[in-house]
């Protein structure tokens, strides 16, 4: 397992130092910390799993870095800047866990559209809008309305906005849910593209065999808390459970409170 | 964060909201408005005297299905001009008898037309309509996306606020320009008062839609938007002609009876609440609604309570601003 202390200084796309976050919930304003003390980095080129139990925190901690949630403490770094700079958003994709868009948009509008929210020059925006939509097997029904698009056509659009500025870091929240093989296999390749590209990609994921097949490390959040960081090959070995036994049983292992 | 990128971003959201009233319909209703009254008027002409008026004088006239109307005798002696002009409507299928002279009788059409369909009817359709817009903009899931973008967030909600606004502007301009210009190639009345409607519908619209946007971020309910603009619309109006009666009132009760607390009250109510009903009258005011309707607000009467007119405009206005900057305030520090 690798050492927690993490730097603000360090060189990489994304850098949580001991953040927390603790929502104020129902009329009595009941405390309920979801993230503790999180400490985290992601390096550039690299692809981070995130994984966890429900109600771990994993998603609170992927909106905090994109500004959707604000942090109770602690300190982020987004692109080697604070979060108080928006500008780092233009270059960062984020797709939604259960994305949903405006539904009178088309495909083309709501791809061009967020392009130009993201900054994207005009002039580049038409030609990398209509690759895309190719890209993600929308090509043929880019003029027809979201209403009419099914969970996974819809998973299909969200990558594509979320790769429409060319984003440095991109965040994917349980992007796989409801996909066909073939969608998989695209965000497979989107994933290695980046990769190889020297960006940054958050893989929010419960499917182990995803963040296995995917990712560079592993980040295992419990409760609110860190509880494993380290290389995914190294994940059985750190948690003592089983080092041939396969990485189910060591993450399990996590979820139980078996390392910390 | 670069001016282009909020300026595009502004852009976009109007366009959007464009999109959006074109989906949810509120554009063709609108526009479907327009053209009947459009219609209405390029079917109307009129015939008779174009003003009554001698001089700068306004005579005493009798409708020519007056009694006293078929003695040319008596009229002589007294003076009195018989208004024998008509109106017709439908390319002429219907003819109105005028009860007073051709300029009055556009006049009264055009404030029918301002007042009565789009100050009253469009004004409650639109704000009806467009209070859902801001719900479903707010949609925590479609939303977060749009949060992990570089615009700040007082872009997105005052981007969407003045999409609207535009929304609602091209509508008003459609719908005044339109009749406006039927009514002068068939009369040949050309009444520039009557344009001054845009202006005053959108600063009515703008002030409750301020409102509406302001229940959209606190509880991104349809519902409580619809409901809330509509149930606020009915109680600051009758706050503002409550206090109004109760002022020009004070004079007809005797001083041992009134009540300072009370009147401090209504005051700060009026004072606090945005005054739609000031804002009819101005609307009213300006195309001359006094001549065919007398004065159940008459700004004269009022003017001797504390009333003035730009004043409560202005204080209207800093209802909404203030509302609008508690909305922003809002949606900056909430978590989606």
């Amino acid at each position: 397992m690798e050492s927690m202390d993490v730097r603000l200084n360090a060189h990489a796309a994304a850098v949580f130092q001991k953040v927390t976050k603790i929502y104020h919930v129902g009329w009595t304003a009941r405390r309920l910390v979801a993230l503790d003390e999180v400490s985290l980095s992601v390096g550039w080129g690299e692809v981070l799993g995130l994984i966890g139990p429900n109600r771990a925190g994993k998603t609170t901690l992927v909106k905090i870095l994109l500004s959707i949630c604000r942090p109770s403490g602690g300190r982020i770094m987004r692109l080697e800047s604070g979060l108080s700079d928006r500008s780092t958003l233009a270059r960062v994709g984020y797709v939604h866990e259960n994305p949903a868009f405006p539904r009178y948009l088309n495909a083309w509008q709501l791809v061009e559209g967020y392009g130009r929210l993201s900054g994207v020059p005009r002039g580049v925006l038409r030609q990398r809008t209509g690759e895309l939509l190719e890209q993600v097997g929308l090509a043929d029904r880019s003029r027809e309305r979201i209403a009419n698009f099914s969970k996974g056509m819809l998973q299909r659009l969200a990558l594509a906005q979320a790769l429409v500025n060319d984003p440095k870091l991109l965040v994917l929240d349980e992007p796989a849910e409801g996909m066909d093989l073939a969608a998989r296999r695209l965000l497979d390749d989107v994933i290695r593209q980046r990769r190889e590209r020297g960006h940054s990609v958050i893989l929010v994921s419960h499917a182990l065999a995803d963040v296995k097949r995917l990712c560079d490390r592993i980040a295992v959040l419990r409760s609110g808390r860190v509880a494993y960081v380290g290389r995914v090959a190294d994940l059985a070995k750190d948690t003592h459970s089983d080092e041939t036994g396969p990485l189910e049983s060591a993450v399990e292992a996590i979820y139980a409170g078996a390392t910390s | 964060m670069k001016d282009s990128t909020i300026f595009a971003t502004f852009v976009w959201l109007a366009r959007d909201t464009f999109r959006q009233a074109r989906a949810s319909g509120v554009l063709a209703v609108l526009l479907v408005v327009s053209l009947l009254s459009i219609a209405v008027c390029a079917s109307i002409s009129v015939s008779g005297p174009a003003s009554l008026a001698v001089g700068d004088e306004n005579p005493d006239f009798l409708p020519r299905n007056d009694v006293d109307a078929a003695d040319p005798r008596k009229l002589d002696q007294s003076g009195v001009i018989v208004a024998d002009g008509t109106l017709g409507l439908a390319f002429g299928a219907i003819q109105v008898p005028l009860a007073r002279d051709t300029k009055g009788a556009i006049q009264f059409l055009e404030l029918l037309l301002a007042g009565g369909v789009a100050d009253t009817l469009g004004l409650m359709l639109t704000l009806i309509w467009t209070a859902g817009f801001l719900p479903s903009f707010l949609d925590g899931r479609s939303i977060s996306v749009l949060l992990a973008k570089p615009a700040p967030r007082w872009v997105l909600i005052l981007g969407k606020y003045f999409g609207v606004l535009s929304f609602v502007l091209a509508n008003a301009v459609v719908f005044v320009v339109g009749t406006w210009a039927a009514i002068g190639l068939r009369t040949g009345f050309w009444d520039p008062t009557y344009l001054l409607s845009i202006p005053l519908l959108l600063l009515h619209f703008s002030i409750f839609f301020g409102f509406s946007v302001l229940l959209a971020v606190c509880t991104r309910s349809t519902v409580v938007c619809v409901f809330g603009t509509l149930v606020f619309w009915c109680v600051t109006w009758s706050m503002n002609f409550g206090r109004h009666a109760f002022a020009a009132s004070t004079d007809m009760v005797s001083e041992s009876l009134r009540s300072p607390f009370l009147s401090e009250l209504v005051d700060f109510g009026y004072w606090v609440l945005p005054k739609p009903a000031d804002l009819g009258m101005l609307l009213f005011d300006s195309l001359g609604a006094q001549d065919h309707f007398g004065g159940l607000l008459d700004p004269e009467v009022l003017a001797a309570h504390g009333f003035s007119m730009w004043l409560s405009v202005a204080s209207s206005l800093a209802f909404a601003a203030v509302v609008l900057f508690v909305s922003v305030r809002k949606f900056k520090t909430t978590d989606y």
